[in-house]
């Protein structure tokens, strides 16, 4: 061929490969599907500064941002994410004095926005959630431990904690919260106001991750598309949440195959046993203990008119330890959660570092000790009569009636009525301070170390010490108070997993929570989805999509 | 009084009944507490709660927060909904879209089957059809629609597979623009019959189960009324005539039976548009209907004293249209008197 005829077939050429390029590309993009996920709970929000741990729109977050360290599918071992090492003594980012991390950033990544990522932005993403302090959020994770954050250079971040805090890379650079945004994109929209929401961030999120937001039709879906940009493993499939579900349309739905995924409790799997198509998940716990509060700080004149129970009713730790004993856990676990869970100490969740499975932990019914022990009190004879709230049709409400159940086989006397309100009618009931009810039942929000735990659940002086009053009933509250604070600062693993270890001693003998179990990592799927894998810790329904592959 | 005169007196007292509906509304779904609890999560301090009721002026005295409501609904902004996570006004439309367009093709339902059985059970009274025509009306008209409607989804959706639930195919959906938000109209304007397809296949189920109950109450009224003209003097003159008894049928007597059958379509549709809500549930329809369930259980204030002022206008709205039609069609009716 002449260099003439070469120079004339040269366009059409150029063109059928750049056809061919286009083509393939459409292709693979055809060959993207779409995982579609029967949801729980629809997102209030997918900003990070406003969103509430444990809620809907963590699950969004976790796919569309990143945060400096993450964990992986296989343990609860921190990982390297937006950040390129994991602080430790050992590596030297964490100073002597165990106040000071510094953090090595990863160079060459862009958000969704197509602006490059650098240490201000986390610094930004940070700043913005201590100053917007939104209430529904948890931005005290960070405010209440950082004393300073600095900008070392482009890729170095570094942070001074007011004191020493072993959970912090769990509790506050883990979570949802500390999630990075894009300064540009924050700034450009709305900026940041103390208290007030960033209304373009709550439904635009511009983050770094595996996903980003395709659309979100409110009350209907909410579709993520995988991140052709993304600095990490790409992931497979697009995914699409599905919400507004009743619990049966969704399992009839993953029958039917319209759904691959579904949240389900473990009370739904019997239906789904067996069926074609269909496999059941269960392993591992989710770190969400469900429990039923005791309140300890009953204002005068507030409980509702059937209860007889003395104000000081619950200061007694017979009355406490008696509840416990005569809760029917086996009826609750094999029963209402079908087998998928197992009870857990107070209050340290079993799968979080530094659980003591030789600790003693209330697991059986034991009528005669709980009998024994309401006599010592001096109620047996006269009785009483409480009443628990709790959230109508919920898997808490059931714990309840076994409760009640419980307690009232033992003696006729003895009565638990079952306050079954609206979601947002409990909300608001909690809200109160101090509540107004002498128990109600839900569940603990999750977390990765067992000091947000213990302080938030068991403190004297924590979030519910203070609202339950737990300083009216601990035996020596400033005892319990100084091992959970020598928990939170101590850094040394070994002696750390024993204070833990001592702290759930102190609470079986001091229990300020009936605890019914906590409930099993469970979920169905169609074998369409390989890769399947749960993890506690990343946000309910504890799943990462960007890890499962959809094959037709 | 003057045709004229009369719309425009009607058309001013319309604010003032919305203001009264408006204020009774407000009143009411405040009996049962502040609706701060659906902005809430389960685990705020007070202060935080305090924060919550200042963002939606919650903590100023009751006549205040229904100004503050006023104003807004005067400046477009009818307030933010906790049951979607977004303001009212953005989300309305859309809604309100989806359930027109189920009720409409539910009443297509209704009325074509309607008409047609009680036509048919008319003409063979007492016979076999007649029979099995009022055994299918009974039942329809006896069958809870929420019972009725789980049905057809356990049979069609999860067992068959025939037909699916929701409003449309995801990847379909987005295929086409949604200039009015009426599937079956945007697919039409985008020329997508693979859209159109994916609009009807959506509404069978539905549709059917909303329709039903209003097929037997129009199938019974027809019948009724077809055998009462078919009694008359005037068919027998025409069949006297040689007419064939096709066109005595739709030319005399059926023409004459719909007038008081009309009335009860004009009735079923407004049942219709109740059922709405018990449909939507079942069959995931995302419209006003499903909306409301959840604001209603949910406490979402926003969102039901939209619901109401918006429904509110348009059976104002529709009354008026009525007596204008009346007065149009019967010069005896007066108006305004």
């Amino acid at each position: 061929m002449n260099f003439e005829r070469r120079l004339e077939l040269r366009p059409l050429v150029v063109t059928t490969a750049i056809g061919l390029l286009f083509a393939t590309g459409a292709f693979a993009q055809d060959m993207r599907d779409t995982i579609v996920h029967g949801a729980d709970e629809e997102p209030a929000t997918l900003d990070p500064s406003q969103v509430e741990p444990g809620a809907g729109g963590e699950a969004v977050i976790f796919h569309v941002y990143d945060r400096l360290l993450t964990v992986g599918a296989d343990s609860a071992d921190l990982l390297p994410s937006l950040a390129t090492e994991v602080p430790t003594r050992d590596n030297g980012l964490i100073s002597e004095d165990g106040l000071t991390y510094t953090f090595p950033l990863r160079e060459g990544v862009v958000f969704h926005d197509g602006t490059p990522f650098t240490a201000d932005d986390v610094m930004y993403s940070w700043d913005r959630v201590i100053e917007m302090a939104m209430p529904e959020g948890a931005s005290d994770i960070l405010s209440d431990k950082i004393a300073e954050m600095r900008v070392v250079d482009d890729f170095t971040f570094e942070v001074t904690l007011n004191q020493i805090d072993a959970s912090f890379l769990y509790s506050s650079v883990l979570p949802m919260t500390a999630s990075i945004v894009s300064q540009d994109a924050v700034e450009a929209n709305g900026g940041v106001a103390e208290g007030e929401p960033n209304e373009f961030l709550s439904g635009n999120p511009v983050g770094t991750g595996p996903y980003q937001l395709a659309g979100w039709n409110r009350t209907e879906n909410l579709t993520i598309e995988v991140n052709d940009g993304y600095w990490g493993t790409p992931a497979f499939d697009n995914v699409r949440w599905e919400f507004g579900l009743d619990p049966d349309v969704r399992v009839l739905g993953l029958r039917a195959g319209e759904f691959d995924t579904v949240e389900t409790d473990p009370s739904y799997i019997a239906d789904l046993e067996g069926v074609e198509g269909v496999i059941v998940y269960g392993e591992g716990l989710l770190l969400e203990p469900l429990h039923i509060g005791f309140n300890l700080n009953i204002p005068e004149g507030v409980l509702p008119s059937g209860d007889t129970i003395p104000l000081d009713f619950f200061h007694d730790v017979r009355i406490r330890k008696a509840f416990n004993y005569a809760f029917d856990y086996n009826a609750f676990v094999n029963g209402a959660l079908a087998g998928f869970g197992q009870v857990n100490p107070h209050y340290v969740p079993i799968g979080v570092f530094g659980y003591d499975p030789e600790a003693p932990i209330y697991d059986t019914q034991d009528l005669a000790e709980a009998e024994r022990l309401f006599r010592e009190a001096g109620v047996w004879d006269e009785g009483f009569t409480v009443s628990v709230v709790v959230e109508s049709g919920s898997l808490f409400e059931i714990q309840c009636l076994i409760l009640k159940d419980s307690i009232e086989r033992l003696n006729p006397n003895f009565r638990i009525n079952v306050a079954g309100v609206a979601e947002a009618v409990f909300d608001e009931a909690l809200a109160q301070s101090p509540v107004e009810y002498a128990m109600w039942a839900k569940n603990g929000d999750p977390a990765a170390d067992p000091s947000a735990y213990l302080e938030t659940y068991a403190h004297p002086d924590g979030e519910w010490g203070e609202v339950h009053g737990f300083a009216n009933g601990y035996a020596d509250p400033e005892a319990v108070g100084a091992l959970i604070d020598a928990i939170a600062q101590e850094l040394d693993p070994a002696t750390r997993a024993d204070l833990i270890g001592e702290a759930q001693r102190v609470l079986y003998d001091d229990p300020m929570w009936l605890i019914g179990a906590q409930e099993g990592a469970v979920t169905a799927y169609r074998d369409t989805i390989k890769g399947m894998v749960i993890q506690p810790l990343w946000p309910r329904p504890s799943m990462n999509f960007a890890l499962y592959d959809k094959q037709n | 009084m003057q045709l004229r005169d009369y719309i425009i007196r009607r058309l001013i007292v319309l604010p003032i009944l919305l203001l009264g509906v408006s204020i009774i509304v407000f009143s009411l779904t405040r009996i049962a507490g502040s609706p701060v609890g659906v902005y809430l999560s389960h685990e705020m301090s007070a202060a935080e709660v305090l924060q919550i009721e200042q963002r939606f002026n919650l903590d100023k005295p009751l006549p205040v927060q229904y100004f503050y409501w006023l104003k807004g609904v005067f400046q477009g902004d009818f307030g933010w909904s906790g049951v979607a996570s977004a303001p009212v006004a953005d989300v309305f439309p859309a809604k309100f879209a989806a359930t027109m367009e189920l009720s409409i093709t539910s009443a297509i339902v209704a009325v074509a089957l309607g008409l047609w059985l009680g036509t048919y059970a008319g003409v063979r009274r007492n016979k076999m059809p007649d029979h099995i025509t009022r055994i299918v009306a009974v039942s329809a008209a006896s069958l809870p629609l929420f019972w009725f409607g789980i049905l057809l989804l356990i049979v069609f959706w999860a067992n068959l597979g025939w037909f699916p639930v929701g409003r449309s195919t995801n990847d379909i959906w987005e295929s086409i623009a949604h200039p009015t938000g009426f599937y079956i109209i945007d697919s039409i304007l985008a020329g997508s019959l693979t859209a159109l397809l994916d609009a009807l296949w959506h509404l069978v189920l539905p549709s059917i189960t909303l329709g039903f109950g209003g097929v037997a109450i129009i199938a019974r009224m027809m019948r009724s009324s077809l055998i009462e003209e078919l009694q008359q003097d005037y068919v027998d003159a025409a069949r006297a005539k040689g007419l064939p008894e096709r066109l005595v049928l739709k030319r005399h007597a059926k023409r004459n039976a719909l007038v008081p059958t009309v009335t009860v379509i004009g009735l079923t549709i407004a049942f219709l548009m109740q059922g709405a809500i018990a449909a939507e549930i079942i069959f995931r329809w995302p419209g006003l209907g499903r909306w409301m369930a959840d604001a209603v259980v949910r406490g979402d204030q926003a969102t039901i004293m939209t619901y109401v002022l918006f429904t509110s206008v348009l059976f104002l709205l529709a009354n008026l249209v009525v007596d204008i039609i009346y007065a149009k069609l019967d010069p005896r009716v007066r108006l305004g008197d």
